[in-house]
Order: structure tokens, then sequence, then C-alpha cells
């Protein structure tokens, strides 16, 4: 039998305040990455500005595209596809991939393939090793808070949400109030570390029988303690406000993830998303899969620390299973800035 | 030399192919809201037409600014990414002299617009293509000053194009200047117009062509004044990791 041939996927993601360009070989291999980080521009502001973002990315989108290729060695001719995320994210940010895909697109004639954001976070773990189907994805971000069902490489459901705040935007507001710059969450992970859970802040929605979240609760309950102790004039301890908060987020993100593994029984437990670099939360939920019984014990992939975060990488592993499967975009596909995966069924009831 | 242009500064979308100052081709769309799902296959209309290939081409051009930021970077990212990936020139072109150049008598003081809210706008003054009130961003009223200087020595017949034509007419009236505005089609930025100045200036390498927004964005004009501290070149704040 004659090997197949190797499919090279350049990938742009500029979805949010990272613009990057990678080239990935059959969804599995890094040829290279290019990560622009905008970080110390938005830090300026105490948070992500979006004209600022889109304004950064297409300074850079020309010249990260030729150090992609030199990186990996390869020309164009190399190259099978061009992959871009579409959405979700800042659309003007989200516009200069898409405008620079499509350009590239046309200008080589390679086809063109669109990526849902979020199922390139989820595609990180492809990235590191093999993923048996069906899998199960605890996807959190600063944007979003997400149980998602995975079929097979390209059929994805969302299981559980969060219904208000996503889990990283949570760590960003009570990291502004404990004076931490944006982004708060390693920060705030390394403090939890140092502390231990003394204020019991409430666990929402842990009772309930769905696999939704809810963090407002939780954020409002931390500012209230801080701002009432301001108030007194007493001192709360950095540390331990730390550490329980990120108790109440782990508990609760561990124990419906864990009931999710239980009734969906998946073969492999993926987590994406900038908070999966949280060591608290890697740390949890490991624990917790290595106490399930073996015949429902998931194999666990946790992706790479540097791939946590928004990057083309992961774009371009998700590019290659649509690759497999057929799915191209047109010279027409746009920019969707509230792109969602689907949701299972039973969530529509 | 052949010459490919956009325009996604406003709201009008606009390609042309040239072949030096001759316009082969020009597509316009009106009132053309979602540039990003129309551009590329407008273009690729008309290479279609005309029987070329983005490859035939020699020189890119494009509508540099000002307009809107999120148009312009859509125009501007594909039109950089063309010239790079292929090898060729490319030129950014001012969006205001693009709407002057619409005018085609001569002597006349052109001022081209784009209206930008609250009584401002994104303005400049061309005679016989010549930039004579630079490329702004300007209040209404100092932009009338200004006007009223020039015109103070040359006493040229004015013609305004652009947008927001209607929003200053009683004050024009009321400034006794004697002047005209455009024809619906000399209001919108043509890509046949940016192809013909794009023919004479110097192109640009495709890294360097960037918007010329003409405005800093408001988060940073508070961040400057509530820290004091200098901009700083954008580069400073972008860093590979
Ligand atoms: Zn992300």
């Amino acid at each position: 039998m004659s090997k197949e041939k190797d499919v090279r996927i350049l990938a742009y993601e500029s979805s949010c305040d990272e613009t990057s360009t990678a080239v990935i070989k059959n969804g599995r291999e890094i040829e290279s990455l290019i990560v622009a980080t905008q970080i110390k521009s938005h830090q300026r502001f105490g948070g992500v500005v979006p004209e600022v973002a889109s304004r950064h990315h297409i300074e850079v989108i020309s010249q990260i595209t030729k150090e992609a290729l030199a990186e990996a060695k390869v020309t164009w001719n190399d190259l099978d596809a061009i992959a871009v995320t579409s959405g979700p994210g800042l659309v003007g940010a989200l516009l200069i991939g898409v405008s620079a895909a499509k350009a590239a697109s046309m200008a080589t004639g390679l086809p063109l393939i669109g990526v849902d954001h979020i199922m390139g976070h989820i595609m990180a773990a492809q990235l590191k090793d093999e993923i048996a189907y069906p899998a199960l994805a605890l996807q959190v971000s600063g944007g979003h808070t997400e149980i998602v069902l995975l079929k097979d490489p390209v059929h994805f459901e969302i299981i559980g949400d969060t219904r208000d705040d996503a889990a990283g935007e949570a760590y960003d507001k009570i990291g502004r109030v404990l004076g931490v710059n944006y982004p708060a969450g390693k920060t705030i992970d390394a403090w939890a570390h140092q502390g231990k859970d003394t204020f019991h802040f409430p666990r929402a929605m842990m009772e309930e029988d769905n696999y939704d979240f809810s963090f407002s609760g939780l954020k409002s309950a931390f500012i209230n303690t801080c701002h009432h102790a301001d108030q007194i004039h007493e001192k709360l301890d950095k540390y331990d406000l730390a550490a329980s908060f990120q108790a109440a987020v782990v508990d609760v993100l561990a124990d419906k993830t864990i009931r999710a593994i239980k009734e969906y029984q998946p073969k492999t437990f993926i987590m994406g998303g900038g908070v999966a670099a949280n060591q608290g939360l890697r740390e949890r939920m490991s624990a917790e899969i290595a106490k399930l019984p073996d015949a429902v014990k998931p194999k666990v992939i946790l992706p790479e620390l540097k791939l946590c975060g928004d990057n083309a990488a992961m774009i371009g592993a998700a590019a290659y299973n649509l690759y497999r499967d057929g799915q191209f975009s047109d010279l027409t596909l746009n920019a969707d800035p509230s792109m969602e995966l689907p949701y299972a069924d039973s969530m529509l009831n | 030399m052949k010459i490919l242009s956009v325009s996604t500064a406003t709201n009008h979308l606009s390609v042309a192919i040239n072949e030096g100052s001759k316009v082969l081709v020009e597509a316009n769309e009106e009132d053309q809201r979602n540039h990003s799902e129309h551009l590329d296959p407008l273009i690729d209309q008309l290479l279609k037409q005309t029987q070329l290939k983005l490859a035939d081409i020699d020189r890119f051009a494009v509508a540099i600014g000002p307009g809107s930021y999120t148009g312009l970077r859509i125009g501007i990212t594909t039109i950089k990414m063309f010239a790079s990936i292929l090898n060729k020139e490319c030129a950014g072109v001012s969006t205001l002299a693009a709407l002057a150049a619409n005018v085609a008598a001569k002597d006349k003081l052109v001022v081209s617009l784009i209206d930008a809210r609250n009584d401002n706008f994104f303005a400049g003054a061309y005679l016989n293509g010549e930039n004579v009130i630079a490329d702004g961003h300007y209040a209404f009223d100092r932009l009338l000053a200004a006007i009223k200087q020039v015109e103070a020595d040359r006493k040229l017949p004015l013609v305004f194009v652009g947008s927001g034509l209607d929003k200053i007419k009683d004050r024009l009236d009321q400034s006794k200047l004697d002047y005209e505005f455009g024809q619906a089609d000399q209001n919108q930025p043509h890509a046949g117009e940016i192809g013909r100045l794009a023919e004479h200036i110097e192109p640009v390498d495709p890294d360097q062509l960037l918007p010329r927004y003409l405005r800093r964005t408001q988060a940073e004009v508070d961040w400057h004044k509530k820290t004091g501290q200098p901009y700083g070149p954008d580069s400073a704040y972008v860093e590979e990791v």
C-alpha cells in the first residue's frame, strides 16, 4: 500500500489579541508556529480594546506569514490548504485573518478552510496525542466555558455552557479587584497555590441536573467580600482569596465534567482554552479522572501549556480534519463574531 | 503596467483594473456594508472579464485612508497579501486624493470630505492633484477657516465631494463662498482613479502598507491623558513569543 501524501496547512488565527500563523503537517505536527502577542498594548487599558487589537493585527500579518513559511522551510508550492479562524471573536480582529487567508487563497489557488475557534482550541490536543472518539472536551477560556462532545473529528456538540460569565472572564474581573493586571489567570493560579479556601464562596448550579455553569454569582460574592472588608478597614489575605475563588471555580468545573464523563463514557477527555493552562484545574481534573473505575476511565489529553492560549497551530490541526472531511470555504467567507458550535438536542428542549 | 486597485474605505466598494492610466474595467457596489463577503468575488469577476490572472498584475493599489477603520483594513490586508505573496509592487493612495480625482476640471479647489460624525470630518483640499489643505481629522469650523484662508489668496472655484455634504450646506451658504457639490458619482472613491494615482507614486514594501487612520483610538487618547506617557511606536507593543 502506498503511503498517503502528507497534507500541509498554513493556518491563521487573529480572533482576539494574538496574531498567529503556523504550518501544520497532517494535523499533528507543528512545522512552524509564530505568535505575535499584543498583551503589552492592552495592558495599558486593563483589557483588550477591539480597535487597538485590529490595528496591531494588520501591522504584522504579512510579515508573520513569511516567517511561518520560512520557519517550516516550505514554499507556497508545498502547501495543500490555507485555514483561518472565522469566528467566534472580535469581528474587526477576525477580519484581518479572514482577509489575509482569502487573499492568500486567491493568490496561490490553494483551497480555503474556515475554522471555528473553539473547535481549534479543543484540537490543540491533537497536536499532543491521538484522540480516540467519542471524546469529551472541557473548553474554558476568557470567552467560553463549555462541555463539548466530539462524536468524530468534525462533529462537535455542546452539552453544557455558561449561562453568564465565562470562567476566564471571572478570573480577569476578580483580578482587577485584587489589583492584578489583565490577563489575571496565571497570577491568581499561582496565588491560589499559596493560600487556602477559607471564604467558601458559592458553587453555583452544582446540584442542578444539567451541564451548565454560572460564574457571575461567584464573581459578585467575591467582589462583595472585598468591598465589605474595605469598608471596615479589614485586610484580607490575597492568597486565601485567590485560593477560595479558584476552589469554587474548579469544584464546579470538575463536578460537572466528571458527571458528563460518567454519562457519555468518552474514550478521550480533553481540556482546551486559556484556562486549560490553569495548574489547579489540570491537577484536579487529572486526579478526579484517576479515581474513576477503569471501565469508564478515558485517556486524558491536556494540551501543551503554550498551546492553551490562542494560536494558529490549533487552527491548523482542526483544519486538517475538515480538509479530510472535504469541508472547504469559498471567497465569500466572512468573519462571524458570534459563531457557535451546534448544541446537543438535549440542550434545545 | 497593469494595476489592480480597490477601495473599501467607505460603504461603497470599488474595484478596477488599469493598463497604465487607462481604466480597463471598474466595478462598483453602492451602499455595501459587507466588504469582506463581496471584495474577493468582485476581484475574481473582474479578472475573469479581462482574462487576467492575479499573477499578471504588476502593481496592487488601495485606498489607504482615511475612512471606515474596519473597511480600510479589509482592502489593505487583501492588497498587501497579494503583493507580498506574488512579489509584486503595492501602493497606498489617500482616500481623499482619490475623491478629489473624481473632479476632472483644472484650477478648482476640491475639498474631499468623509463624515466622521459630531460635526467632524476627515478632510483634505486638492488643487490640480496637490494636497493644499493637509489630509486630517477636522472639526468643520476649523476646516472652513482653512478653506477661507486658501480662498482669500486664490479665489478659486470650490467643489465639495464626499459624504456629509447636506450637513454643511447651510454654513457654506452663509459663508458667501462660491461653491458647488460634487455629482452623485463624484462623491464616492473610484478604484479606477486610485489606479491612475497609484501609477505615479513610489511603491512601498507590502509589510509597510498600513492604514492611514488619521486618528488615534479613544482608548489610547484617554490613556495618554490619564498617564501622561508618550504613545510610543506601535511596534513597541507587539512581540513575538
Ligand atoms: Zn481563544
